[in-house]
């Protein structure tokens, strides 16, 4: 008959515990605006308000500084990670209304390009997926979203949408590579026809999604739920689903999931997930785009997670393994 | 500050004393003439005629004192009354050395002549307040004025009216100069960001334009040709050079003047000495040092011909020349330090603070009076309206704050509006400390204060408020230039985040946070503010110019040198959280701290192994196995490796169970099937109607378990069990296929030709599994297309087909296939992403084992390519299976077996087969082995 095990619940999930598996000190000599580690999860680019990027390879617990790149003249916002196979290369994105490229090569890192087309401050980078090429979206104060694409023999193309967002944009989220409505009467035998898409938040509390068509850049959606300007945004890594789903945030405290089942990708509802009590500054979503990481004014760390009914709801206090992501402040205070 | 028009003293106003620089002797201690004022002087003039070289003229607020130098002693011998209100600018006649002009906030220019004093000769009338008034230094009876952005040209023949009015700029002008040279163009400088030259015949359109990227306080013609001297607003505090330009090329400066450490306040040439070929240029800087520079012929003719590889050369040589004199006065024997400070600070007067004061914010209005020394500022936020008055005490902003008291109408509550006079007054005090302007800083404080508060009420209207930008379109590329606290002053830059997580990698939270020992100074109730203008009211310190991206790569060079940064003034973010720690040490009484020990401002960034929280695992990518020989292996070695990780998939223990009924292979679709009546006992809380094993005519209900695990986001056991139950589905096959799945639209299409077919399916669920059935969520029955049919209809129904056997056949093919064909892409998407993980785990050769299971297409092939057509279908293939029937497309001429590996064929007639065959053929025969008589050696070449 029906074999015992499978009478088991399926989706109880792994009772491993949530362990911190390093501490880098950066050493950077003033605040640090973002963190990311490179598609391995070997190094970890750090930037800073003291106008540098670090970076740090964490293998195996170390912390071995790599790199201080120099170069910025104001503080610098963020980075991004280029995937692999284009070599090691870093997006680093400042006040000083510059986005820099650097790229690693025999072991030293060096400017490949540095792009000076902002007039203001340039909040936000983001690589698109590697099925397009070298191709960054870089999100700017002045309004405008600039889209550099590598032509290859050190020659970068730009494209700029110009007042993107009124008064700014403050973040860009590139969507996968996925065609919309692939899984229905694709005919086989063609190579996929894949739209370049991507999403942008700014200061006028809207969420803009943006298509390519013929070469030029297309408003595509405009999302409105927010009643104060959009931090950040986060399209969800795709596993394969016919879903499109986005993460937006707010200085209104706010975050919502925007989801699409439409092909067509027009039909975007809006789930809220919650309302925090301080703005809320940056959603990442995890590799299977299940679990979303919220953080904000208020130096806290939740993570999110869809149950099986389409609910949102915090895991990081829920069960003891997971607890130690929800007291993040707590854990820096014993390191300290 | 003013040069006489010997070029041997220069004057300097403060508010107690005029200072007299002997340039010829700079490093002697200036002489002082004593004033009685409370007011600052504005404006001071030589005369610029040899004859009445002594003489000087002061402006200090509505009256103009004319003062006379000689022997080394200075007094103020007559006094020119008429203006009513504050006198913004004085010029002095070229032509007539008794001739002076007046320009005034009340509207009129007046014309003195200094032989009679009582009242003005000419009164010029403008409708706007002057800033501005020059004298035509060809045309002794044009002057021109400014007034906010525009210009009017005069004629003092003709007071009545303007000779011509010029809308020059959108934004108000600073600086107003003539051509030495030409009568009919000047230059204007202005708040928008350029200078524009002028000829006054043709108003409606400037002759050229400079922009600059900041407010430019003054453009000035050099007495050489072509060139021009302009020095930035001095209170946005951004930039220490004066840039000399060409006026034939305005695209880059041909020099900049680096070396003050604070900003320029004035400038001015000095007359050209006998028989020199040099210029001097006489600064003022709010680093309290004046400094001569050398212009020599070289560098002036760099403005004639704009020869950038000169600039070098030219500059290292005028910076050599360059005099250096500081003017560090005296004590004052009764103001003090600090009052001499404020005094010579020249543009810190409350007129200029309001003139300058960018207030341009949506709902606020802001009135002032210099006269009073006071302003009303009147803010509309939703519903609350708040009147504030501001009034400046006489010391202002020398250490001394002005007071703020709402008065009616306001509306707001009196909690809000004890807490903001709190904040007013910190933020205020934090300014004039160090001497600094603090109205605008205050007005902007105000107004977050309110919007906060009301995006706090979650008003209605606390939607779209805006730290708007300027008006002026110019202006809104520059957002920056726009306030008066150096770098961070913006408005529309977003609050830095200064914490963060993200997911990285595949299974690690990378984050930062903010050090314990940094705290916010607002109270945690405030939400943290959104942009960095808010910074400005935080932060202490001197504000560092932010160097400007805008300036040609050239300056740029020029700047770098320059000693204008230091680390320990650059303005942070951390400003923010700063303060919190020091007030905090006040209060625990802790004082005598050392405030300078360094404070670590950066926290550490923290990595965290979350992949437990991740419905993928990496110790499964190990040990996953795809053996496409024995599946049932597979499926119990994954079902033992899934265990070992704590989960109990069910999917890979039933494919087991399933797999472990040995059944052979059988293609006849009327078989028995034993799998189909199999009690499977599913029990309802699985949420799961796994596994009807079908192996043949039931036609599949698409997996439940894809569903379950879709929602899951497991993309892992997505692609195992798409991989292992691939399209191609080895002859004994398992078809663990559930109800349908409302995630999965599109199958819909494809199986209502298979439903003919499929009637047979009713009948595995009886008894136990049709309890089953209904207890899940959708019935499968009730599916559209499986409604439909029915065992009749299978029965009856095919019997139209000429041929049911080879129907059946090929519609038993299909079946077979485990998964719905139709989501074959979808299933290739799974494997992708999955391929992708394990590629970032490293687990290369994992990789490529699912990869091979994806039915992606060819990649582009590039050349020529030879099309075929499929010998079972006739459609059009690539490759050697046909997409349509998914049969290898074409056989062999000679021994009839499909060809998978090398072939040849001849293009004349299209026979062909394996390469070695028909080599064998072709090495005895020259006709082709189909009988077709085509002599395809002749015709083409193996």
């Amino acid at each position: 008959m029906f074999p015992k095990p499978m009478k088991q619940c399926l989706h109880g999930l792994a009772t491993a515990m949530v362990s911190v598996i390093n501490t880098v000190d950066t050493s950077h000599e003033d605040m640090i605006h973002d963190a990311q580690m490179d598609y391995y999860g070997t190094r970890l680019a750090t930037c800073s308000s003291d106008r540098t990027v670090k970076i740090f390879d964490v293998r195996n617990g170390g912390q071995i500084l790599v790199a201080d790149l120099r170069g910025h003249e104001g503080p610098v916002w963020q980075v991004a990670w280029a995937h692999p196979m284009f070599g090691n290369i870093l997006a680093s994105c400042s006040y000083d209304r510059k986005v820099v490229i650097w790229k690693e090569e025999n072991g030293t890192w060096d400017k490949m390009y540095e792009y000076t087309g902002h007039e203001s401050s340039v909040n936000s980078v983001c690589w698109g997926p590697y099925e397009f090429g070298l191709i960054l979206a870089c999100g700017s104060s002045d309004g405008a979203i600039s889209l550099l694409t590598f032509t290859g023999d050190q020659q970068w193309d730009v494209k700029k949408i110009s007042n993107a967002h009124t008064i700014g944009c403050n973040a860009v989220s590139w969507a996968p590579a996925v065609v919309p409505g692939s899984l229905i009467n694709q005919p086989s035998g063609q190579k996929p026809n894949y739209v370049k898409r991507f999403v942008s938040g700014g200061c006028d509390n809207l969420v803009k999604l943006w298509k390519e068509e013929d070469g030029q850049w297309k408003e595509d959606q405009k999302l409105e739920a927010h009643s104060d300007w959009v931090r950040d945004v986060g399209w969800a890594p795709s596993i394969g689903l016919p879903t499109s789903t986005i993460a937006s945030c707010s200085q209104d405290g706010r975050v919502f999931i925007w989801t699409c089942d439409d092909p067509a990708g027009n039909t975007w509802t809006a789930k809220l997930l919650h309302k925090f009590n301080d703005v809320v500054w940056h959603v990442s979503w995890s590799i299977t785009g299940n679990i979303l990481a919220v953080s904000g004014g208020d130096n806290k760390v939740t993570l999110w997670k869809e149950s099986m009914d389409g609910q949102w709801a915090c895991i990081s206090d829920v069960s003891k393994g997971q607890s130690a992501v929800s007291t993040i402040a707590d854990t820096q205070q014993n390191e300290q | 500050m003013s040069v006489d028009c010997l070029g041997t003293h220069a004057v300097l106003s403060g508010r107690h004393f005029l200072y007299m620089v002997n340039l010829e002797a700079p490093s002697e201690p200036p002489r002082k003439i004593a004033r009685q004022s409370k007011w600052d002087v504005g404006t001071v003039q030589w005369n610029p005629h040899r004859s009445e070289a002594h003489v000087f003229a002061a402006s200090s607020n509505q009256r103009v004192d004319l003062y006379s130098w000689r022997d080394g002693c200075g007094e103020a011998h007559t006094s020119l009354l008429g203006h009513t209100r504050v006198i913004s600018d004085l010029d002095w006649s070229c032509f007539d050395s008794e001739l002076l002009a007046t320009s005034s906030v009340d509207t009129y220019i007046y014309i003195w002549d200094t032989r009679d004093t009582r009242k003005p000769t000419v009164a010029l009338s403008a409708v706007a307040g002057a800033s501005q008034v020059k004298w035509n230094r060809k045309n002794q009876h044009l002057l021109a004025s400014s007034h906010d952005g525009d210009v009017r040209v005069w004629d003092k023949r003709k007071p009545s009216t303007a000779v011509e009015y010029v809308a020059a700029h959108l934004s108000k002008i600073h600086g107003l100069d003539w051509h030495s040279d030409n009568e009919y163009i000047f230059a204007t400088s202005s708040q928008d960001n350029s200078v524009r030259f002028w000829d006054y015949r043709q108003p409606r359109k400037y002759l050229n334009i400079l922009s600059c990227q900041v407010p430019v306080w003054k453009a000035r013609y050099t007495p050489f040709s072509n060139g021009l001297v302009t020095i930035m607003v001095p209170q946005l505090r951004r930039e220490n050079s004066l840039l000399l330009w060409s006026t034939l090329d305005l695209n880059s400066p041909v020099h900049a003047f680096v070396g003050h450490d604070d900003v320029v306040l004035e400038f001015q040439w000095r007359p050209q000495k006998e028989g020199s070929k040099d210029f001097q240029l006489v600064t003022w800087s709010r680093d309290q040092t004046m400094r001569i520079w050398r212009v020599d012929p070289q560098l002036q003719k760099l403005c004639v011909s704009d020869m950038v590889e000169d600039l070098m050369e030219g500059m290292s040589l005028t910076v050599e020349s360059e005099k250096f004199m500081s003017s560090q006065e005296p004590e004052n024997p009764d103001g003090g330090h600090q009052d001499l400070a404020a005094g010579s600070g020249l543009a810190q007067t409350l007129q200029q603070e309001f003139s300058l004061v960018n207030l341009q914010i949506r709902n606020v209005n802001v009135e002032m009076d210099a006269m009073n020394r006071s302003c009303v500022v009147s803010a509309h936020f939703g519903s609350h309206q708040v009147h504030l008055v501001v009034k400046f005490p006489a010391q202002y902003p020398n250490n001394a704050a002005p007071t703020f008291q709402f008065t009616p109408p306001t509306t707001i509550p009196s909690a809000m509006k004890t807490k903001i006079q709190k904040i007013l007054r910190d933020t205020s005090f934090q300014k004039v400390k160090r001497n600094q302007n603090c109205l605008e800083p205050c007005v902007r404080q105000l107004v977050s204060c309110l919007e906060s508060d009301m995006t706090q009420e979650d008003s209605p209207a606390s939607g779209p408020f805006v730290l708007s930008n300027p008006v002026t379109p110019s202006l809104q590329a520059f957002p920056r230039v726009t306030n008066t606290y150096g770098s961070y002053q913006d408005a529309n830059i977003p609050f830095p985040r200064t914490s963060g997580a993200r997911f990285c990698g595949t299974g690690c939270l990378v984050y930062f946070t903010r050090p314990i020992t940094m705290h916010r100074c607002a109270p945690p109730t405030e939400p943290t503010p959104r942009s960095l203008s808010a910074l400005s009211a935080y932060h202490s310190g001197v504000l560092t110019p932010m160097k400007m991206r805008s300036e040609p790569p050239s300056t740029l060079r020029l700047y770098s040198g320059s000693p204008t940064r230091s680390d320990k003034d650059t303005v942070s973010i951390s400003s923010f959280y700063y303060k919190e720690r020091k007030s905090r040490r006040f209060k625990t009484k802790r004082e005598g701290v050392d405030y300078n020990r360094p404070i670590k401002l950066a926290g550490k960034v923290i990595i965290q192994e979350i992949s437990c929280l991740l419905p993928v695992h990496k110790t499964l990518g190990e040990s996953y196995i795809l053996n496409m020989s024995d599946i049932q292996e597979t499926c119990q070695q994954n079902a033992a490796a899934a265990l070992t990780v704590g989960r109990r998939d069910v999917v890979w223990a039933l494919a087991a169970a399933a797999t472990s009924q040995d059944l052979n292979p059988d293609f006849d679709p009327d078989t028995e099937t034993p799998w189909a009546r199999h009690p499977f006992g599913l029990t309802p809380d699985l949420c799961v109607c796994v596994c009807v094993y079908v192996r043949t005519d039931p036609p599949p209900p698409p997996l439940p378990s894809l569903d379950h695990y879709s929602q899951m986001s497991d993309v892992q056991t997505l692609a195992m069990l798409c991989s292992v139950f691939r399209s191609q589905a080895p002859p004994d096959s398992y078809f663990p296929y559930g109800h349908h799945s409302s995630r999965f639209p599109s199958h819909h299409s494809r199986y209502v030709s298979h439903s003919v077919t499929s009637g047979s399916c009713s009948s595995t669920s009886d008894s136990t599994t049709t309890s089953t059935w209904n207890t899940g969520e959708t019935p499968w029955q009730h599916t559209a297309p499986w409604g439909e049919s029915s065992p009749d209809d299978y029965r009856y129904g095919n019997q139209g087909y000429t041929d049911p056997r080879e129907r059946e056949r090929e519609l038993h093919d299909m079946n077979k296939r485990l998964l719905d064909p139709a989501n074959t892409l979808q299933f290739d998407d799974f494997k992708k992403c999955y391929g992708e993980i394990l590629y970032r785990w490293g687990l290369r050769d994992k990789r490529a084992d699912v990869l091979k299971f994806t039915s992606s297409p060819p990649e582009a092939h590039k050349g020529i390519e030879f099309g075929v057509y499929c010998c079972h279908c006739r459609s059009q293939a690539r490759g050697t299976q046909c997409a349509v029937c998914k049969r290898l497309t074409f056989q062999c001429a000679i021994c009839h077996v499909a060809v998978r590996g090398s072939s040849n064929f001849c293009l004349s007639c299209g026979h062909g087969g394996h390469t070695s065959h028909m080599m064998d053929w072709f090495w005895r025969q020259e006709e082709c082995p189909a009988g077709c008589g085509c002599h395809c050696l002749l015709q083409s070449t193996f």
